[in-house]
């Protein structure tokens, strides 16, 4: 049985948009411009029970909007959606108690309280017994290390203090499928770390499913090893992050800093056999992408030609990948 | 049962914080009472000058103002959801509401109670014993279980209405100022019925059937004989009114769009 199971699964939205100036605005008040907004697209996946995946795309692309339609919040235009073998907007409350979540920009908590009343809450709303709560948050609270934030109210916790209450609110019922909607937002590395190494953990433990989306492509690299890729509210990539990497990544950039201003035909015309591709970063600082096995050639080519000032080589990272598959649309392989 | 221990739960919650800001407690409990006494203060000034009404005299329309209190304290201690759109539905706390297993709007209500309101009712209590001394009215063992019946009958018309209200937030997601608008046309509801005209005696009992919160009820233990059948309506009205908000209200979540992140 599968986790998440989701077919051509579409969310539209009406949105209206105001026609400009004055005039625009009385022909507002009697007419108004509908459009229809798809945020997303016919979209079709399923998760397996105990798989992290990671749920990426830009801004806008949809997301949240499949998120909120997972956990039951919206309802779906069309398309067909079973989480945990149910319905999760038509049978909302039964559902909800299997799952967990956590919104990285909105809290869970109740503001005024203090974390230790706000879990209690939790555990009569979610039907939990003194039993099991004793034997699965202990652990959950030593891990994050909140035991010492249990007594202060949640507006006197910093983000990071916050953001792992939180994330134990949403496992106060040992829910088998966790939702995470950007949970490192704004955390240092510290508290980043330690919240990948605790869901590793659960999902370790419990078998826990969790589904992830983030701006921060470190948190994929260390928790999932699938991801969905969305844009414009359609998935452009589902697979392994191995095979993305593969495909996209392989070749080295190797970064410049000239003395002297180039241009970039000087730069290719002087490259172009290899096919190294270049992108000016600052000024005089410029990153050619070339095959692994024409690193040298390039670096000997532009050497003797400029004045160098310096030479990096890097791998190419996660997040360049990305930004080139979003940059030039398709994905090829 | 459930929801009656989660119920607690919550209003055990809502004590200790309020109990943790001993001086916030203080200084509503004063202006509450504050805001009880200049009302009280403005019936006897206005009704000091009249002293009979279409047959209702000085002392019967400061004990329906008296009756009145209870259901619309009731009412603002539990269904306190002036500000359901801004804060539900623009700031998308919704989202979080939707994320647990209990009814949403039941949710809601525990989260924004707010049980000071209640003094008013105290307040309208000792209006209505005052105004039952000067009248000489008597009651009997049975009167208490009615004053209840009635008085959450008609918290129960007040919480319909505005909830109906709120709901319109799913469907539209502009900003409307029909809320004060209703809570103004609510107020007429405290004064007898029968000083108005048949249409807005009409909308009053059956389209915002706010006079079923002060003077139906009111009527019977005033013993106006023949406002009774109105008086027994105040129940059933109040059940009717809220079972069709609590309708709107689960057709309207199902369209409910977020706000975006």
């Amino acid at each position: 049985m599968y986790a998440i199971e989701v077919e051509k699964l579409r969310k539209e939205f009406k949105v209206y948009s105001s026609r400009s100036g004055l005039v625009g605005a009385f022909r507002d008040l009697f007419t108004r411009n509908y459009k229809m907004i798809r945020a997303v697209d016919d979209i079709s996946f399923t998760v397996k029970q105990g798989e992290m995946v990671g749920y990426i795309g830009e801004n806008g692309a949809g997301k949240s909007t499949t998120i909120k339609m997972l956990t039951g919040i919206l309802t779906p235009t069309a398309g067909k959606v079973v989480v945990n073998g149910m319905n999760p907007h038509k049978e909302r409350e039964a559902f909800v108690q299997t799952i967990g979540v956590v919104f990285g920009q909105r809290s869970q908590l109740w503001w005024d309280i203090a974390v230790q009343e706000s879990f209690r809450l939790l555990k009569k709303v979610y039907r939990v017994s003194d039993k099991e709560y004793k034997e699965h948050m202990e652990h959950v609270i030593e891990t994050l290390d909140i035991g010492p934030l249990l007594d202060k109210p949640v507006r006197k916790l910093s983000l990071g203090q916050r953001m792992r209450c939180e994330l134990a609110a949403a496992l106060i019922h040992n829910p088998p499928l966790l939702f995470l909607d950007e949970p490192t937002i704004g955390l240092d590395v510290l508290v980043k770390l330690k919240i990948r190494q605790f869901l590793k953990e659960i999902n370790e433990k419990y078998n826990t499913t969790i589904l992830l989306t983030t701006h921060d492509i470190a948190d994929i690299e260390a928790l999932c090893e699938r991801v969905i890729m969305l844009d414009e509210g359609k998935i452009i990539y589902d697979g392994s992050l191995q095979r993305l990497k593969e495909n996209w990544g392989e070749g080295k950039q190797v970064q410049f800093t000239f003395a002297t201003e180039v241009t970039e035909e000087e730069l290719c015309a002087l490259t172009y056999d290899i096919k190294a591709t270049w992108r000016k970063e600052e000024t005089n600082s410029w990153v050619a992408h070339v095959a692994p096995m024409h690193v040298s050639d390039v670096i000997s080519r532009i050497v003797a030609r400029y004045d160098i000032q310096d030479i990096n080589i890097d791998e190419m990272s996660t997040e360049e990948i990305i930004r080139n598959i979003y940059e030039e649309g398709v994905v090829h392989g | 049962m459930f929801y009656v221990s989660v119920f607690f739960q919550y209003m055990a919650q809502y004590m200790k914080t309020k109990l943790q800001y001993r001086a916030d407690l203080f200084v509503e409990f004063l202006s509450d009472l504050m805001f009880q006494s200049v009302n009280l203060i403005f019936i006897l000034v206005v009704f000091g000058h009249t002293t009979l009404l279409h047959g209702w005299a000085r002392d019967e329309m400061i004990f329906i103002y008296g009756f009145f209190l209870v259901p619309f304290a009731l009412f603002g201690a539990f269904f306190n959801i002036w500000d359901f759109n801004e804060r539900y539905i623009v700031r998308g706390e919704m989202d979080r509401v939707l994320t647990r297993p209990v009814h949403s709007l039941f949710q809601i209500i525990l989260e924004r109670m707010e049980l000071e309101s209640l003094v008013g009712g105290v307040t309208g209590m000792i209006i209505m014993g005052y105004a039952s001394a000067r009248l000489h009215l008597e009651f009997h063992w049975y009167d208490f279980f009615l004053f209840l019946l009635f008085a959450l009958g008609g918290m129960l018309v007040y919480a319909g209405v505005f909830i109906s209200l709120a709901t319109i937030s799913f469907w539209s997601d502009a900003r409307s100022s029909i809320m004060p608008m209703m809570y103004n046309i609510s107020n007429y509801g405290r004064y007898p019925i029968d000083i108005y005209n048949r249409v807005i005696r009409y909308i009053l009992t059956w389209i915002l059937p706010f006079a079923f919160v002060g003077v139906y009820p009111s009527a019977y233990f005033l013993g106006k004989k023949e406002w009774y059948g109105y008086a027994f309506l105040t129940p059933v009205i109040g059940l009717v009114f809220f079972m069709i908000a609590v309708m709107l209200w689960n057709k309207g979540v199902k369209r409910y769009r977020g706000a975006g992140n």
